[in-house]
This record gives C-alpha cells, structure tokens and sequence, in this order.
C-alpha cells in the first residue's frame, strides 16, 4: 500500500491533511518537523502549513529524500525558498474564497482542475521567484504564484490548502498526488 | 470517517479499563461532545459516573429544561445553579482570555466541590481534536475544566472523543440514540453566552444575546448553517417611536462548514435577514440595530472572542 507521511510544520490543517490521505485509503502518519529522514519510511511526503518560516524544523533534509512532495502554503514556500526561489509579503492577504487559474493542464497534480477551481487559502506571504527547474502552474487576482511544480524532481506546492472542505476539489489534488506516489 | 461501532466499542472498553472499579465523574454542558463522552462513559461503568451540569446564566434558552429531559435516564445527574455566582465572578472583565479564565476558574471551584462530594476518582471530558489544536497552537484556549486536575488530585483523566472530529462525534451521538435535539445541536462555546457578548458580561447583555441567538437558530433553520448564532457588539444610536435609544448593536453570524476548521458565511435571503432584525429590535426594548456578518473563516473565526 502506498504510505504517504505528513510533516508537521504545526499548521491549523495539518491533522486534515492526515484525515484527507486517510479518507482516500492511503497508509498514513503525521510526524513531527524535526523527525530524522532515515526514520521515515514513507512513498511520498506532504509538507504542511504553518505559521512561521523559523519553525520549518528539518524540512530542508526531506526534500533531499529522493520520493515526491507536496508542500502546502508554508510547505510550498519552504520548497521555493530552499531551492533558490524566494518568497515575501503579497499585496494582498489571501483569504477563504479565492478562484484559481490552472495554467499548466497537463501538470500531474493540478492539470486535471483545470481550467479553474475554487478553493480556501489562508496567508499573507507568497512565492515571488520560482526556483530553477519549477513550472508556474497556476494563479489568481490574489497571489501570483498558486502553485508550481517540478515533475522531473516529484516536487509540487500549492499556495492553498486542498485538505479543508471548503475548496472545491481538494480531494482530486490528493488522489493525484497518490497517483504521482503510486508511480 | 471513523468506524462509529467499532469506536464505542473500544471506546467504552477503555472507559472500564481504565477507571476500573472507582467513581467518575463529568461536566455536562450540553454541547455535543460532553453529552457523547458522558453517554459513552454512563455505557462503560453506569453509575459509577456522576454527570454534573452547571447552570452558569451563560446557558442557551431552554438549555438547562433540555437536559433535564434528555439525560433523565442517568440517575446520578445533578444540576447546579451557580448563576449568581458566575455574573459576580465575571464583574468588571472585559477582556477575552480573562473571561474564559474567570468562568473556568469558577467552574472548577463548582466542580471541586462536586467531585469531592462524590469521591470521584476519574475526570471525564470531552475534549476533541479541534480543541487541541486550538489550545497547542495558542489560537484560544479552550476550559474543557482545564485546570480542575490542579485543584483535585485525579487518579486519572479520560477522552473518550480526543482523536474525533465534530462531525465524527455527531455519528457517534446518532449510534448511541441520543435524542436528535443533541445529535444535531450545533457547536456552543464553552464558556457560553459570555463569549457572545464583547466587553462587560452583565445580565442584560446576556438576555440580549440568549434571546438573540434562540430567534436567529430559529429563523435560520431552514437554511441548514453548521452554526448561526448572534453577538451583542457593542452600543449604538437608535430611534425608537420617536425616542432616541443608545441601545445594544447585536451581529448575527451564520456559517457553513464541514468541521470548524474552515467556515463560510452564508448567503441568507434578504427576507430571511430582515425578519431576524425584525424581531430581534421588537422584542429587545434595549437594541438598537442588527447586522450581518459576511466574514469567512479565515480570516474571522466563528465565534467572536
């Protein structure tokens, strides 16, 4: 069975997070940011939200794993930033409701929602440089960076968070990411 | 979804495991997830648990009647009418944080007496996963009668509900037949109408509130919200048969969601609305105007304070 672990970057949702792979029947477990990387044994990782960049813990040494991630809000500007993106303060806080612009539909995690989807976000700062490598992969009125990936590499992030109720086909983006891991 | 029959069973197995032969005792409040662990608990070891319910005058209208009724099956419930004790407690305190620290101060010291009485050996509570969150992350902190195991010296403490989700617990009530009124009852704050009036908790402010939230519960059902509750905000001016009143402002709030942990504000009809602040100013000489709060979460949370 496919095990997907979820970092706990001590975010609102990451218990969701956990609750949506189980919910899909995955094999999955929640552990802590500063957990060492030989002791997970996982086929992919999500990277959750959270509120602070200076309590990431070892998320750095995860993405050096050598499975697929998914980072979330934090998670996603944690992967910008430790791969030579950079991140700072958007123009404009993204909150709740916010309609997202596919921009890549053949991308594995969110091409499938394309041409647009609905979904629930919550933060003020955003990715503003996508490191080398990376696909701009969608966007809003909001924030310019919703989400990148790096196929080759099995590194994905979005700037909201597909684990609440509220955004629309947040399940569809965990079953891809599955698919992905299952890979 | 949690396996419901699979989760009472092991749930109430580990209630009598770990409490054994001695005396348990649980703070009812009414919510959902007391009224699940106190069902769960009354399952595992019968009258070995004391419920007890607090009236503490923050209590929804017809709440205390509400109990009485539903958990009459349980011989050992006691209710408690603390009211006059709590509005003394709370004189003066405007800030949030304290209030909640002041009412779970006095509950515990209503509890104490309690649980002395009945040589209760075990806490029960029903704390769930939300709750948790919340307190760690430093969001709110959330009573749950937090500091009672300071007061009295517990043998141990049992949370039953502590991995489970609100709407998880709801199952959970529906499978042990508590009566629909609780299965279905939304989401009510632990420190009740305190948190629902900002500022001064006074009787007035609270009668405003009680009276509020019971016509805002009932004008909106049709619509099916998760939560719909109002506030009392703050004072404003108003005219009333040609008299200048500076009166309450009461905010009604109503929202849709899955599990608190996210929640939309919902789009009433303007009717819907209307009636609300219909009645709302006609039946309470003292408010002076109603408004509705379009805010999701988040960046607002449900409750106010």
């Amino acid at each position: 069975m496919t095990r997907i672990v979820v970092i706990d970057n001590h975010g609102q949702f990451t218990h969701l997070e956990g609750r949506a792979l189980r919910d899909l029947g995955v094999d999955t477990d929640i552990v802590d940011n500063t957990t060492p990387p030989e002791e997970i044994d996982a086929d992919g990782l999500v990277l959750s939200g959270g509120p602070d960049m200076d309590r990431i813990g070892r998320c750095a040494e995860y993405l050096k794993m050598d499975v697929p991630v998914l980072g979330i809000c934090l998670g996603l500007q944690v992967i910008a930033t430790e791969l030579g993106g950079s991140v700072g303060e958007g123009d404009y806080g993204g909150y709740a409701d916010v309609t997202v612009e596919v921009l890549d539909e053949d991308d594995p995690l969110i091409g499938s929602l394309a041409p647009e989807t609905r979904v629930w976000a919550s933060h003020a700062d955003e990715v503003k440089e996508l490191p080398d490598g990376f696909t701009h992969t969608a966007t809003s009125d909001v924030c310019g960076i919703e989400a990148m990936s790096n196929a080759d590499e099995g590194l994905y992030g979005v700037q909201w968070h597909p684990e609440v109720a509220h955004t629309a086909e947040g399940e569809e983006v965990f079953e891809n990411f599955i698919d992905i891991c299952s890979q | 979804m949690v396996d419901v029959d699979s989760f009472i069973d092991e749930a109430t197995a580990e209630i009598r495991e770990q409490v054994g032969d001695e005396h348990a005792i649980i703070a009812l409040s009414g919510g959902v997830d007391s009224s699940v662990a106190a069902a769960l608990a009354y399952e595992a070891i019968g009258d070995q648990l004391t419920p007890v319910y607090v009236d503490t005058g923050l209590m929804r209208k017809g709440e205390t009647e509400g109990i009485r009724e539903t958990f009459a099956f349980m011989e050992s419930l006691r209710v408690v009418e603390a009211q006059d004790r709590f509005f003394d407690a709370l004189s003066g305190v405007t800030d949030p944080e304290e209030k909640r620290k002041v009412i779970g101060e006095q509950f515990i010291r209503e509890f104490e007496r309690e649980a002395k009485d009945t040589d209760a050996e075990y806490l029960v509570q029903g704390t769930i996963y939300p709750d948790r969150i919340e307190s760690e992350g430093n969001i709110k902190s959330h009573h749950n009668v937090g500091g009672l195991p300071d007061v009295v010296d517990f043998e141990g403490i049992v949370e039953p509900v502590r991995d489970l989700y609100k709407d998880e617990v709801r199952e959970v009530a529906r499978a042990l037949d508590l009566e629909e009124v609780v299965a279905e009852r939304m989401p009510f704050p632990g420190p009740g109408l305190a948190v629902r009036v900002i500022g001064e908790v006074t009787p007035e402010k609270v009668e405003v509130a009680r009276d509020a939230c019971h016509v805002v519960e009932e004008e909106t059902e049709e619509h099916e919200p998760w939560q719909a509750f109002a506030a009392v905000v703050g004072k404003a001016t108003g005219v009333k048969g040609d008299n200048r009143v500076h009166g309450w402002i009461v905010s009604v709030r109503s929202v849709e969601s899955r599990d608190g942990m996210t929640a939309r504000a919902q789009e009433l009809p303007w009717e819907t609305l209307q009636r609300i602040q219909s009645r709302i100013t006609g039946q309470n000489e003292n408010v002076a105007r109603v408004v509705y709060d379009v805010t999701h979460k988040p960046p607002a949370t449900i409750e106010y304070e």
